[in-house]
């Protein structure tokens, strides 16, 4: 009994310390309020909450970078799994230097290097909203383990030093308040540079191409610089703030996979005149051509026709069909016609999109994560779900790899604009999580070379001792 | 860890009942091995079936789903009454279909959730007439919404839309999860044509996705191709819920037939015996049994189980296995009209007058429920404009005429159960060798009269009020696919096959959930009382295993 009143007291105890420490707010809503907005520009939820009806903000989303798998951290004010105890200095060092409170230094999946363009009165509201505007979760997100090197967390210091620039916006003359706005949110809290610019060997951005388009994970972050044909110079801004309010530019292009959670919890929710700011900036930035994946050198929004192979495939059966020459058509038949139309034409109110004059059409990556892992956006116009075809639950029809790449192949060549080139290796490489960066091996190959040369070192020296002793 | 020789529980049949329950024993820890004698195949195979198909034969839901040979089921378009399946007699033919199918007969169903009202389950005290159930209104209430979050049914939330209908007293305790669809212009005709005889048609309560995605598939895209198959995975089916009970830990073994449960001398099942389809035979051992192969071959595999100790085969110290075999028999009105109605805008079946299946008059015979077919025409038309031998744009126009100008309105009425409607093992022998079933049956004269002097000339009445210029009523009732009675609950061992828990009376640990223990049918369709029965079956399932 005394045991366990010693076990009972100090929660009891806690509880009455927590329950007063909420009476007494800290901060006025209007600030909360405004580290909302924030916290929504800055799209905190989308990495920091577990699909599947995850508690907000408490993490356990793992996400697949090229390194390897991250897994999201509880950010709610729990002080034992979260950043309660977090004073506001610590948070802010979180938040713009990837440092956290016990010192140690964040993965950059952690969108710091955007971030630390936040002012300190934004980040104060911030800081505000997590603290008090955030329910606490009292449950730990599981850790993130990256394979070694990559796990020495020290090393991300010296990353830091290179790449994390502490005043990212210069200053500038002649801007109007809207592109500034537009800048201080596009570069900072919306953090698009984050998936949209190319990384360099050591997965920094290359800021000379910014928004230039990066494959990011399973998906490709497309060119949005202002480029007549690689990026989207041929949208206006009201159409590219339409797009970030609802997902979709009906015969243009639509939201998937993370663009799709960008605007579902972001862009969705932000005031019409912060969108403008964002589409006006995005506008002004340097048109940059990579002349890669996604860019053939037209529009990758008005490619493609309607069209079929029905006469190819119908009345020969099923297995005739998925055994034969017209794999591809005889796949789309079964999977996709019924919704996106025999020809690809999608429907009249543009519910189901055409797959030509369609961006996600063009270029193999996007199409393949797109039939592989489907699109879920949501909006104040409702709810957009295209069931994936990978290897969930929940996939309508499991396809194989080179069932995928026989569609790919037949939407490209059909509706795309493309060629033939998709292959199965193609799919597995999305199928598994997309490409991995070559950086791990590197620095496994740069640590086996150096331990090599440690060993003919030791070895030359042993020798040399050894002949000295023979001597 | 279930294996392919024993699990905790093990579940004969993969279609809706089954699944359901595996996943809630599955949620509470329970490993489960689920038993399929038909074939596991992928939704694009069944949809490039239907598309392949000669037009013909589109109208038949069977034909997409071509029975594996060692898991027969009926096929009503190829089959000859001597070799077909199901052996039938009596003056009346319960021809079935069902599939035999990873996933069960929910790939063809139209999704249609009509729950059971409060007089539907009194029928003898209130009535005098058929059987009352073991339990009232109120203690299936709390499963129906539970089935209807499951499964994902759309519903009206205004009760004076709602079924059962607020004057019998029946408060829903969960709205449904989502809005109901919208109704096509045929239907909107009819409810109005409805209303001015003074008749409520209301929206269908169904398991389809409406206007949002919901159970992580996608909204119902307007195909009206519910039957036989929704190409999209928007309506519920139990072959969308496979790869989520495999991901929780179910294993599903295909292409396995059962055809013997194992009792020992205490009167507990012990194995279940399959056939593979090299015909090599498997036994698996478990705690606990669940056969769910719907009204048909549940009776079947448990007459067929039959040894010195059990005679008539398990289950069956009351001689009621396969007896009571009941459905919803149908007419159909196939009227002509003199104005477009243009059916087939939305799923198949959309709408109902549900009000008229209830009333003091169902102690003299049977109510109907009146619902307007909004299958698109063309299919069905086609080749009567074919027959008048025209071509070219003749053909067309006649064509469209007719799919806008013709309807079909079916009267679904109830049966009560009889002990002579009744399925046995006929001497014919199916692939395997296994018997096939053989079901005597007549609709009785509670229904015929219905026919007589209630339903037949309620729908001349709407079919007049509809504008129709020629009216063909089939003369003979129509099966309905909804497979009811074969092992039915009740609280005397002596006249019953299941306790109000779907368990044997006979044998503690089986159990035999669905359609075969409904006490009476209603007009609605049955899957969510056969379902919310599973449901309630999973729950004293896993108090079971949690007491042994």
């Amino acid at each position: 009994m005394k045991a366990f009143l010693h076990r009972v007291i100090p929660v009891v105890l806690g509880l009455v310390l927590c329950a007063s420490a909420g009476a007494s707010r800290r901060f006025d809503a209007a600030t909360i309020e405004r580290g909302r907005y924030l916290a929504t520009a800055s799209d905190c939820i989308a990495c920091h909450t577990a699909h599947h009806n995850g508690a907000p903000m408490a993490g356990g989303l793992v996400m697949s970078s090229p390194v390897g798998d991250i897994v999201s951290t509880n950010i709610t004010p729990s002080k034992r799994h979260g950043i309660g105890d977090y004073t506001e200095q610590q948070f802010a060092d979180a938040l713009r230097k990837g440092i956290r409170a016990d010192g140690q230094p964040l993965y950059p999946a952690m969108p710091y290097v955007s971030y630390a363009a936040l002012t300190d009165p934004d980040v104060h509201a911030l800081y505000a909203y997590f603290m008090e505007g955030v329910p606490a979760v009292e449950k730990a997100a599981p850790h993130t383990s990256l394979p070694f090197p990559m796990n020495v967390r020290m090393s991300m210091k010296v990353w830091n030093a290179l790449f994390l620039d502490p005043q990212p916006l210069a200053r500038t003359e002649g801007r109007s308040a809207q592109w500034l706005r537009g800048r201080y949110l596009a570069e900072g809290a919306a953090h698009c540079s984050t998936c949209h610019t190319p990384r360099g060997a050591l997965m920094q951005e290359k800021k000379e191409l910014n928004m230039a388009g990066s494959q990011v994970g399973q998906w490709y972050a497309p060119n949005i610089t202002p480029h007549p044909t690689a990026g989207i110079g041929s949208w206006s801004e009201a159409e590219l703030a339409q797009y970030l309010r609802t997902g979709r530019l009906e015969g243009k292009s639509q939201a998937a996979g993370s663009m799709a959670e960008a605007i579902t919890y972001s862009f969705s929710h932000l005031e019409q005149a912060d969108l403008d700011a964002i589409a006006h900036y995005i506008k002004s930035l340097p048109p940059v051509d990579l002349g890669e994946t996604g860019t053939p050198g037209a529009p990758r929004f008005g490619q493609g026709q309607a069209g079929h192979a029905l006469g190819e495939v119908r009345g020969q059966g099923y297995a005739a069909g998925m055994a034969g020459p017209q794999l591809g058509a005889q796949v789309y038949s079964a999977n996709c016609a019924s919704c996106h139309g025999a020809s690809g034409e999608g429907t009249r109110d543009g519910y189901y999109p055409s797959l030509f004059h369609n961006s996600a059409t063009v270029g193999k990556t996007n199409l393949i994560a797109a039939i592989l892992l489907g699109v879920d956006r949501k909006t104040a116009d409702g709810h957009v779900f295209m069931p994936p075809f990978g290897d969930q639950p929940n996939a309508l029809n499991r396809l194989s790899d080179k069932e995928v790449a026989a569609l790919a192949n037949y939407i490209g060549v059909k509706f795309g604009g493309g060629d033939a080139s998709v292959k199965p290796e193609d799919i597995a490489v999305i199928r598994q999580g997309g490409p991995r960066s070559p950086l791990l091996t590197m620095a496994r190959v740069g640590m086996a070379i150096g331990v090599l040369v440690l060993l003919a070192l030791a070895f030359t020296i042993v020798r040399r001792r050894r002949g000295k002793v023979g001597a | 860890m279930p294996n392919l020789k024993s699990a905790d529980v093990v579940i004969v049949g993969t279609g809706v009942v089954g699944v359901a329950i595996a996943e809630k024993l599955l949620d509470a820890g329970i490993g489960v091995l689920m038993l399929e004698a038909g074939p596991r195949v992928s939704r694009a195979e069944v949809v490039e079936n239907f598309r392949n198909l000669p037009l013909a034969r589109k109208g038949d839901p069977s034909s997409c789903y071509p029975p594996a040979p060692w898991a027969p089921h009926p096929m009503p378009s190829l089959e000859t009454p001597e070799d077909a399946y199901l052996q039938l007699s009596g003056p009346d033919k319960y021809a079935q279909t069902f599939i035999r199918y990873a996933g069960g007969s929910t790939w063809h169903w139209a999704g249609t959730s009509w729950r059971l009202t409060p007089d539907d389950m009194r029928l003898r005290t209130k009535y005098g007439v058929g059987r009352d159930w073991a339990f009232g209104y109120d203690t299936l209430e709390p499963y129906y919404a539970r089935v209807e979050h499951l499964l994902g049914i759309c519903g009206p939330s205004d009760p004076g839309l709602q079924w059962p209908p607020v004057e019998q007293g029946t408060p829903r305790s969960r709205p449904y999860p989502m809005p109901p669809l919208p109704f096509g212009p045929g239907e909107q005709r009819f409810t109005e044509v409805a209303a001015s005889l003074g008749y409520k048609n209301i929206p269908t309560s169904q398991a389809r996705n409406s206007g949002m995605p919901y159970d992580d598939r996608p909204a119902c895209c307007a195909s009206n191709n519910c039957v036989p198959v929704c190409p999209v995975g928007a309506k519920y089916d139990a072959a969308t819920a496979l790869g989520r009970l495999e991901s929780k830990g179910a294993v599903i073994q295909a292409n396995a037939v059962a055809y013997r449960v194992e009792a020992n001398a205490a009167g507990r099942i012990e194995a279940v015996h399959y056939l593979d389809q090299d015909k090599r035979s498997h036994r698996v051992a478990g705690k606990l049994f669940v056969l769910a192969c719907n009204g048909i071959e549940t009776p079947k595999l448990l007459l067929m189980s039959k040894d010195a100790r059990h005679p008539n085969g398990l289950a069956n110290s009351s001689d009621q296995v396969g007896r009571n075999m009941m459905d919803h028999p149908q007419l159909t009105m196939t009227l002509t009209l003199s104005e477009p109605y243009w059916a087939g805008v939305g799923p198949v079946v959309n709408s109902g007058i549900m009000e008229t299946s209830q009333g003091d008059f169902r102690s003299e015979h049977a109510g109907a429920y009146l619902r307007f077919n909004n299958f698109a025409r063309n299919r069905f038309v086609t080749f009567n404009a074919l027959n008048k031998g025209l071509v070219g744009k003749a053909l067309d126009a006649e064509i469209r005429r007719m799919t806008a100008c013709t309807a079909d309105v079916v009267l679904a009425h109830e049966v009560l159960p009889h002990a002579d409607n009744r399925l046995t093992l006929s001497g014919k022998k199916d692939w395997l060798g296994l018997p096939k079933p053989a079901i005597h049956y007549d609709v009785g004269d509670y229904t015929r009269k219905s026919a007589q002097v209630y339903s037949v000339p309620l729908g001349k009445r709407i079919a007049q009020a509809m504008g129709a210029t020629d009216m063909k009523i089939a003369t003979k009732f129509a099966q309905s696919k909804h497979i009811m009675g074969g092992t039915i609950m009740g609280h005397d061992p002596r006249d019953s096959v299941v306790d109000p828990d779907c368990r044997a009376h006979d044998h503690d640990n089986l159990f035999l959930p669905g359609g075969g223990a409904m006490a009476s049918t209603a007009c609605g369709n049955s899957t969510i009382t056969m379902v919310a029965l599973g449901l309630k079956a999973a729950d004293a399932i896993v108090r079971q295993m949690g007491r042994a």
